[in-house]
């Protein structure tokens, strides 16, 4: 009985042992093919059920709340997100060299327009070159805030959890400056409209953070099937 | 949602949406880009400069790109799928050292998102056909598996080593 418990014991040694030698080596060395996405994109929040940095597998970490941060506005004077404090913020994180950051103009300044007066706050943050910011702001006409940074500016957008950019990027945040989305792409109306919805709500108290943070990632789910269809 | 869900409009990592890499044809280097599907390079924002001190390049040919209207940036010329640049060399110390070259391009998404200017060292490769540098991953969710189909067979063998045939009486 001794010498088949031992073979069996073995086996199953050997067996766990080639299992484990497959697992270490795809975990070390696990790395996105080319032509598979990664898991980012449209729109992304923490934890609800959190509020301390979360990190991912593949991503770095995106904040529950808004970080502090201070940059430049267009007359050179430096500017502190904190400004802003108790109301809503739609961040918008752009570059002049960027065609879909320069088709998202209108939009923001719609937006601008439509929430006045309503807590609501669309801030651009231009990573960029002062003066071609400067001189792009004034041809579109940007009425609202517009900080400008260039490696400052790419350590804010890190603290957004995007350490390798790509723009434009927008955050939302509701007016106790919890993160409730993060939008990877050019932005267009309805899922601005559909966030802020959210956000709106949040803030009148008829919903809580992890109900909201689910239907903004359904809502945007069923959008981009629409849209890809 | 990043975090706590997955959504449907995923973008690529740059190295991944954009691969490069560059050999050496005679007295040419050839550079190459290789796009995914979806995103684009723009002409204008590519560019080839020597790294290493002996190299001495000429300016890239490029082929004509696609042309893409905006209204914001005007026209310009876009490469989908993938682009070669021939870029005419000399050396002055004879190719005492390794040639390297730094290599400019910028691109975007046709979904709607745009990745700052990349810029990258490449060393061209001789005679061979062009590596590209974000080498493709082996596959080691294969590995992973043949390895545990090998240590299955073993673990079958030494069972099997230990049994003997039962014939009925």
């Amino acid at each position: 009985m001794k010498t088949p418990g031992l073979r069996y014991l073995g086996a199953a040694l050997i067996v766990l042992l080639g299992i484990w030698a497959g697992l270490k080596f795809r975990s070390v060395h696990r790395v996105p093919e080319p032509g598979v996405p990664v898991a980012a994109g449209l729109a992304s929040a923490p934890d609800p059920n959190e509020n301390v940095a979360i990190e991912t597998a593949s991503h770095p970490v995106i904040p529950a709340r808004l970080p502090d941060f201070s940059l430049n506005d267009l007359s050179g004077k430096p500017t502190s997100i904190a400004a802003w404090t108790g109301k809503s913020l739609v961040i918008n994180f752009w570059a002049t060299w960027c065609a879909p950051c320069r088709r998202e103009i209108p939009l923001l300044k719609a937006l601008a327009a439509d929430w006045a007066g309503r807590d609501l706050m669309v801030v651009g943050i231009a990573v960029d070159y002062p003066d071609k910011v400067r001189q792009f702001a004034g041809q579109l006409k940007i009425d609202y805030p517009v900080l400008i940074g260039e490696q400052d500016a790419l350590d804010v957008a890190a603290k957004f959890g995007m350490d390798a950019p790509v723009f434009p990027f927008t955050v939302f945040t509701d007016r106790r400056g919890e993160v409730v989305a993060l939008f990877v792409g050019e932005l267009h109306r309805p899922q601005a409209d559909f966030i802020l919805s959210e956000v709106q709500n949040l803030n009148q108290e008829r919903i809580q953070l992890p109900e909201a943070r689910r239907a903004i990632a359904a809502g945007l789910a069923v959008m981009a099937g629409k849209n890809a269809g | 949602m990043r975090g706590i869900d997955s959504n449907e409009t995923d973008f690529l990592p740059p190295d991944v949406a954009f691969r490069v890499a560059a050999r050496i044809d005679g007295n040419v280097v050839k550079v190459r880009w290789v796009i995914a599907d979806g995103y684009y390079l723009y002409r204008q924002k590519i560019e080839v400069r020597a790294e290493s001190p002996d190299l001495v390049l000429s300016a890239p040919s490029l082929p004509p790109g696609t042309v893409k209207t905006d209204p914001y940036l005007g026209t310009q010329q876009v490469y989908f799928q993938q682009v070669e640049g021939l870029v005419p060399y000399s050396r002055i110390d004879a190719g005492a050292h390794p040639m390297q070259i730094k290599v400019t391009y910028q691109g975007c998404a046709e979904a709607g998102l745009c990745y700052p200017p990349i810029t990258k060292v490449v060393f061209p490769t001789v005679g061979s056909p062009a590596v590209v540098t974000s080498v493709p991953p082996p596959r080691w969710e294969s590995i992973a598996i043949i390895a545990g189909a090998c240590a299955f067979l073993l673990a079958g063998l030494v069972l099997r080593k230990g049994r003997k045939l039962e014939l009925p009486a």
